[in-house]
């Protein structure tokens, strides 16, 4: 019983920190500056991790779901196979997962560092608002940069995938996008890629949460760190189910 | 003529869950003045000087700040009363992800948006050469000395120019020759600027070169207030063992 008041005590703390953080977006001052710095940190540094992790991974799904479709005799399905499982669901939810790994744990443990060294106490006596300026900024820029990541680990595991299958069938990169796009439309690329804005509001939501409210010395930036990375990488996956099932129902033709 | 109070504490408590820390603590500063807080750790003496500029509310009590009552203040117009008052945290609390010279500019950009460019690294450059940092400027806070870090710190705590300077325990981690360079500054601060300063110390020599008046706290309360020699020969043991030179 403690355990499940303690979910319901934490979900709602998130909530209205996140609600908190939404609302403060649109009240001066903007902190622009500073958030162009956090797209670079955030957006910028997490671009070669993704598209490595893109492109290793599209060379994987290749081979493993190739074998399978030469069984049917329907290799040639395969590009196509590769863009709807990247478009649709891998890209998105991996990219998610990476920055929730990569970012989240260096959101939450930058902030409780700042907290235990009083840089938010000297922010705050510099008449900053620490929570707009530190979370806020941090919040948006995770939102903003998460469906642009997306985009390039969509694109990297394509590649990964042509590159695999160059190497097997010595295809051509024009039949190969040509046979990828065939079957594409608009609704399997805009709203999965969309729906990582609210993976971005997850992980910058939850990591700063952790960093900000969180005032326990050391012990308390690594579980900061930590409790960032565990919680948004579950509350992206659960939020995934539920945010597939709205695209299915706003874009029917997608859950075809 | 009596002295203008920069700072009044009018029997003030603040507890934190269960821990009663100040009970009733009442003393004033007079502007121009140093007074140096002293007592044992955990007494409550950064508590006392963050209820000073806001970061915390006593849970009674009137903490004025040249003749306001800021414990009313609501936290947006604290900028107000802040703007007037510098801090030099304990451990300097520079901002890791700027230069050293970033620190500084911060507090100009944001509070006097009349300075160009030009005019801020101005004073940069200015404040920065008082501290004597003036080759440190692109530095990152990690590169710097824990002195340096410290003068850093004092550079941005005093580029506003403020009126009233608090200082959380300005010597320590920090060898007696940098701590006594830390003491100079803050006594040309006094001096040359007529800065009010409330200094939390366990440090003597710096309360000697420094301090016009010594608090001790104790119990959650001002269990002494004078100057360091009347504070030296108190009947009280614990400010006599807390004001000894010879203990250093």
């Amino acid at each position: 019983m403690k355990i499940l008041t303690g979910f319901f005590s934490l979900i709602g703390n998130l909530s209205s920190f996140g609600l908190r953080a939404l609302a403060a977006v649109f009240a001066p001052p903007y902190e622009w500056q500073y958030f162009v710095i956090q797209i670079e940190a955030i957006g910028w540094q997490s671009l070669p991790l993704i598209t490595a992790a893109g492109l290793a991974l599209g060379v994987v799904m290749t081979l493993h779901t190739r074998s399978g479709l030469v069984t049917f005799g329907a290799e040639a399905w395969a590009p196509a196979l590769q863009s709807q499982s990247f478009f649709n669901e891998l890209g998105p939810l991996v990219t998610g997962l990476l920055v929730a790994g990569r970012a989240g744990a260096g959101i939450g443990a930058e902030l409780a560092n700042m907290r235990v060294t009083e840089q938010i106490d000297a922010l705050e006596v510099l008449s900053f608002d620490s929570f707009k300026f530190l979370c806020v900024t941090r919040i948006v820029a995770c939102i903003f940069v998460l469906p642009l990541l997306t985009v390039f680990m969509d694109f990297a595991g394509l590649m990964g995938g042509f590159l695999s299958e160059f190497m097997i069938s010595h295809m051509s990169l024009q039949l190969y996008a040509a046979s990828a796009f065939r079957n594409m439309g608009w609704a399997n690329f805009i709203p999965p890629t969309l729906k990582t804005s609210m993976f971005g509001f997850i992980i910058g939501t939850v990591s700063c949460y952790y960093g900000y409210t969180i005032n326990e010395g050391s012990d308390g930036v690594r579980r900061a760190a930590t409790n960032s990375v565990v919680l948004s990488s579950l509350l992206i996956i659960l939020s995934d189910v539920i945010l597939v099932k709205l695209i299915f129902f706003f874009f029917p033709g997608d859950a075809l | 003529m009596t002295a203008r109070t920069a700072v009044e504490f009018k029997h003030v408590a603040k507890s934190f869950a269960d821990r009663k820390v100040l009970i009733d603590v009442s003393f004033t500063v007079a502007a121009g003045e140093a007074l140096c807080i002293m007592g044992r750790s955990g007494i409550g003496k950064s508590v006392t000087l963050k209820l000073m500029i806001g970061l915390l509310k006593p849970d009674s009590g009137q903490v004025y700040i040249e003749s306001e009552d800021i414990v009313p203040v609501p936290e947006k117009e604290l900028s107000r009363v802040r703007r007037n008052i510098g801090f030099l945290f304990q451990s300097a609390a520079l901002f890791d992800s700027f230069s050293v010279g970033d620190n500084l500019a911060m507090p100009l950009r944001r509070f006097d948006k009349s300075k160009s460019p030009s005019e801020v690294e101005q004073a940069v450059n200015e404040m920065l050469k008082a501290v004597g940092l003036e080759k440190d400027k692109d530095k990152m806070p990690a590169e710097l000395s824990g002195g340096m870090r410290k003068r850093a710190g004092l550079a941005r705590a005093l580029v506003l120019n403020p009126k009233l300077l608090l200082v959380d325990e300005p010597s320590s981690g920090l060898d007696r020759i940098t701590a006594g360079e830390i003491e100079d500054l803050l006594l040309r601060v006094k001096t040359e600027r007529h800065t009010t300063l409330v200094i939390v110390t366990h440090d003597v020599t710096c309360v000697r070169k420094v301090a016009d008046k010594v608090a001790v706290i104790d119990k959650g309360n001002i269990a002494a207030l004078g100057t360091l020699d009347q504070l030296q020969s108190s009947e009280n043991q614990v400010v006599r063992e807390l004001t000894s030179e010879s203990s250093q």
